[in-house]
């Protein structure tokens, strides 16, 4: 029987770890190491392979949850991972620099496999910001201006509740079809 | 020359030259190269067309999750992995916690020789940095 699956994706420091650090009914199988790059600047360890955990759905069924690493220089472990995932879950650290083209980036990489299954998008960091409603603002008018038709969340990847949402509206767009 | 990346620096010609003589001592190492622990390629030198550029993030996931299978396995540390191809094997191993090393053979009767001399080149990139 196929493995129900779906996928956490991001940007470096998004909160894909700690998405499925929440989400998970096991301890999370992690690939972190010690990073040697900037990216020491936003935390000490960095996913070069993938995280894994599991969690009980309906029916009694296990759903498995992968993080991806974030850099690009590991987007070959995107196309491991998404393989014959039910749907994508795009993380977007809204502290960033530009996060409407990591958004992108994220889409344009994953299009095929969105197309072909569903997403849904998260906003992480938001905490950081001074007004959070109008910085979510920005990711409705550009979904509504690139005609995206996916939901877009404020969340809180260390909480459980915040995650579970973007999961259970990933499995609901899948039953809507 | 140093490569520095935020607080980790490797000296590069050192490392180079390591890997140089490892490849002048054993023939059937096609290529050798050294990378982070993250997936950056610090030295590499191809004794034939062997393109590893791409191989340095790939190394640097192969490892992790060799590492991470062991240690979920409690069979201690993990020395080396072998991955055997139809054309030849590629031997991945720690250098130190922040380094690790690929190396490249096309010899389908190497293993033996590519994975002693890897150790041997490990060894003496460690003793030299």
């Amino acid at each position: 029987m196929a493995q129900l699956k779906i996928v956490f994706t991001g940007t470096v420091g998004a909160g894909k770890t700690q998405a499925v650090e929440a989400l998970s009914e096991i301890p999370v199988l992690k690939t972190d190491v010690q990073a040697t790059d900037e990216v020491v600047d936003l935390k000490d360890s960095t996913t070069i392979a993938m995280d894994y955990g599991e969690m009980a759905i309906s029916d009694g069924e296990t759903l498995a949850v992968y993080g991806t690493p974030g850099q690009k220089r590991f987007a070959y472990m995107w196309d491991i991972l998404s393989r014959n995932a039910l749907g994508i879950v795009i993380l977007v650290n809204n502290s960033r620099k530009d996060p409407i083209e990591d958004l992108c980036v994220y889409v344009n990489n994953f299009k095929q496999h969105i197309e072909n299954t569903t997403a849904v998008f998260g906003v992480t960091h938001l905490d950081k910001a001074k007004n959070p409603a109008e910085e979510m603002n920005k990711y409705y008018t550009f979904f509504e201006q690139q005609g995206y038709h996916y939901p877009v969340f404020p969340v809180d990847a260390r909480k459980r509740n915040d995650v579970n949402v973007l999961v259970e509206s990933l499995l609901a767009m899948l039953e809507v079809g | 020359m140093l490569l520095k990346k935020s607080g980790t620096q490797f000296n590069v010609d050192v490392i180079k030259s390591k890997l140089s003589e490892a490849i002048d001592r054993c023939d059937v190492m096609d290529a050798a190269a050294a990378v982070t622990i993250d997936g950056h390629l610090v030295a590499k030198i191809e004794a034939r067309d062997c393109p590893v550029n791409r191989i340095a993030s790939m190394g640097s996931s192969m490892m992790s999750l060799g590492d991470t299978m062991t240690a979920e396995l409690k069979m201690g540390v993990c020395r080396n992995l072998i991955v055997e191809n139809e054309r030849g094997f590629l031997v991945l191993m720690h250098i130190r916690d922040d380094l690790i090393l690929v190396t490249i053979s096309h010899d389908k009767s190497s293993l033996g020789m590519l994975v002693s001399s890897s150790k041997i080149c490990a060894e003496s990139i460690r003793k030299a940095l």
